[in-house]
């Protein structure tokens, strides 16, 4: 079995509101997947269940075959899920090598970490991904000083040295100009096949250059999945979502 | 301490050395016993604004409340110096029984310390020294990790954080007061007889005493420094920025919030120990809040976010204190006073004295690297 991730009948219930509703998929190692739909498709709140930020009604989510559903964030995060949000979210009074430093540290526990020494492992991960992310100019630079794009490039790069084998990003390219966004997918591509990615994301460009799959939701449901192509053609799709215009 | 490791670090280890020598070289400068006997307690004050430092600074964590620590280590450790004192050997009993328990015994009750009053026999134990030391260290622990499980678990934090421990502390120094009969009420423990190790008696104006609370501060200092620089003190530096982003890198943030609470809650309770062998009392007003308060103070001048720098903050501004309140104008006043560097400082100088320092330092080290480039 190859699937990265499965995701069995997920849903959530607010109060007879179900954000995500019976929802089902599942993304082999190494995919990059697409998630779109309207506002409120319940797409973020997708990712908050996996991550375990919310916790499901019902239905389940398993990592390599591994039930993850009733894990807390942290034990989700260590079993191999990594999330980016959609406003940056990194540690602003460290400096960027700070910041990328704790996201290695492959020790869950207070006691195990109350030592200095930081493993060849952990520093060819760090350098790896400084390169990557072309933040080599700024390490000892508070990360809170960067700029918009440079923040959303450290908190991806420390997905990384995490070991995230599942990386969840929400709208990476939110806010970002045009450069910037093109380095984004640059990025993202050469993580394709390393790691299994999933993403919300609404700039149409920005989905064309990267996606294989694609995953429409629509009010907390699967609208429809495939590639590029056969969404476009959708109908239900194109009613739902894209108006009579088709994707633009 | 992230924006220049070069410079910025080694005036943080120059500040660290000068500060231990001039500590430690000061008996060398007076015979004045009195004057260092007060220098012995600001170096306590000092581990107390340490002790915020710690989970203001580092975690993010505002206790209101960490005067209940330093009270319980107080009282702690004062249970058995009471026990040590002449007059408690010279109640009638020849096993110590302290005197006040005396004056509030019911006519006729047995003068022994399992039952001259109710409660009076959980005192038993301290007959021991060495119990009332560890219980010092031990009871904030405790304390501290039963509370701190309930906060952080929960995840409760800043504001309510700031409340809960307020509304704490001032809850047990109302359980203090009125557990009059065991622990002497408003009045406290006083008449303490002197601690004993090492076959050394620790009389609090001998230069032995001196040494040994700034000697216990020094390393006290040390250790919180090396905590904070390990890999778990960065975890927990940043658990303060953004603990989310901590939780979904994998680290039980909790459990890092907890364990530096506890740290924090045992320095407090260790100087309340050392407080006890230099003033000779416990009394219920260090769980008053305006001392937790003062102790946030002292921190907020120094700089929370450098531990030595909250040191140098509590020792400086209860120096200030002390010369000053012996002008009478000034004694009434210094509570405004005190008032008013507070604001200035939140205000002007939000890194308090150690971050004008660090400014300072960076500016030295642009302006070096400015004329050698200029030079090459």
């Amino acid at each position: 079995m190859s699937y990265a991730l499965t995701v069995d009948g997920l849903t959530v219930d607010f109060n007879g509101f179900k954000a995500v509703d019976n929802f089902t998929t599942t993304i082999d190692t190494g995919e990059l997947r697409v998630i779109l739909g309207p506002n409120g498709a319940g797409k973020t709140t997708l990712m908050d269940l996996i991550s375990g930020k919310t916790t499901s009604t019902s239905g389940e989510v398993k990592l390599f075959g591994r039930e993850i559903t009733r894990l807390n964030e942290h034990q989700i995060a260590r079993a191999g899920i990594g999330r980016k949000f959609q406003i940056p979210s990194i540690f602003r009074d460290l400096s960027v090598m700070q910041n990328l430093e704790v996201s290695a540290s492959g020790e869950p526990s207070v006691f195990k970490n109350l030592k200095y020494s930081i493993t060849q492992e952990e520093k060819q991960k760090i350098e790896e991904v400084i390169e990557l992310t072309d933040l080599s100019d700024v390490l000892k630079s508070s990360a809170g000083d960067l700029s918009h794009g440079q923040m959303q490039w450290l908190e991806l790069g420390m997905l990384i040295t995490q070991d995230a084998k599942v990386i969840l990003l929400d709208e990476p390219t939110a806010g970002m100009t045009k450069q910037e966004t093109m380095k984004t997918a640059d990025i993202i591509k050469k993580l394709k096949g390393k790691h299994t990615i999933l993403v919300v994301e609404h700039d149409m460009a920005f989905v064309r250059d990267i996606a294989e799959r694609i995953t429409v939701m629509h009010l907390g449901k699967l609208l429809a999945e495939g590639d590029i192509d056969t969404i476009e053609k959708d109908e239900a799709v194109r009613e739902a979502y894209l108006g009579s215009g088709g994707i633009h | 301490m992230v924006e220049n490791r070069s410079l910025g670090q080694k005036l943080d280890w120059a500040v660290y050395i000068t500060f231990f020598v001039v500590v430690l070289c000061l008996p060398l400068l007076t015979d004045d016993v009195f004057w260092l006997n007060r220098i012995s307690k600001f170096l306590v004050f000092g581990l107390l604004g340490l002790a915020i430092a710690l989970s203001w600074g580092y975690a993010g964590v505002l206790n209101l409340g960490q005067g209940l620590f330093f009270g319980l280590g107080a009282y702690m450790f004062a249970m058995s110096l009471k026990l040590k004192s002449t007059t408690s050997l010279q109640q009638g009993s020849d096993k110590p029984v302290p005197d006040f328990m005396v004056w509030n015994a019911e006519p006729g009750s047995p003068t022994e310390l399992c039952c001259i009053v109710p409660g009076s026999w959980l005192w038993l134990p301290f007959q021991s020294q060495t119990f009332g030391m560890i219980m010092a260290i031990v009871l904030p622990i405790v304390v501290a990790f039963v509370v701190g499980s309930a906060i952080f678990r929960l995840r409760v934090s800043g504001v309510y954080v700031a409340i809960i421990t307020l509304a704490l502390v001032l809850l047990v120094r109302l359980l203090i007061i009125d557990a009059q009969p065991i622990t002497n009420g408003f009045n406290g423990l006083t008449d303490l007889g002197w601690l004993e190790l090492f076959g050394i008696e620790f009389d609090p104006y001998m230069y032995e005493t001196y040494y040994l609370v700034a000697v216990s501060c020094c390393l006290i200092m040390l250790a919180a420094r090396w905590l904070v620089s390990t890999r778990a003190g960065l975890i927990l530096q940043s658990t303060r920025d953004d603990a989310n982003r901590s939780r979904y890198l994998g680290y039980d943030v909790a459990a890092y919030q907890i364990f530096f609470f506890v740290v924090s809650a045992a320095i407090a309770g260790f100087a309340g120990m050392l407080y006890v062998v230099a003033a000779e009392f416990a009394s219920p007003t260090f769980l008053d809040i305006s001392f937790s308060i003062s102790m946030v103070v002292w921190a907020a001048v120094g700089g929370r976010s450098s531990l030595i720098g909250a040191v140098i903050g509590a020792v400086l501004i209860n120096s200030i204190e002390a010369s000053v309140s012996e002008t009478e104008i000034f004694k009434e006043a210094w509570k405004l006073i005190i008032g008013v560097i507070f604001i200035f400082v939140v205000l002007l100088l939000p890194r308090g004295i150690a971050g004008v320092a660090r400014d300072f330092a960076r500016w030295l080290e642009d302006k070096h690297l400015l004329s050698t480039s200029k030079r090459g």
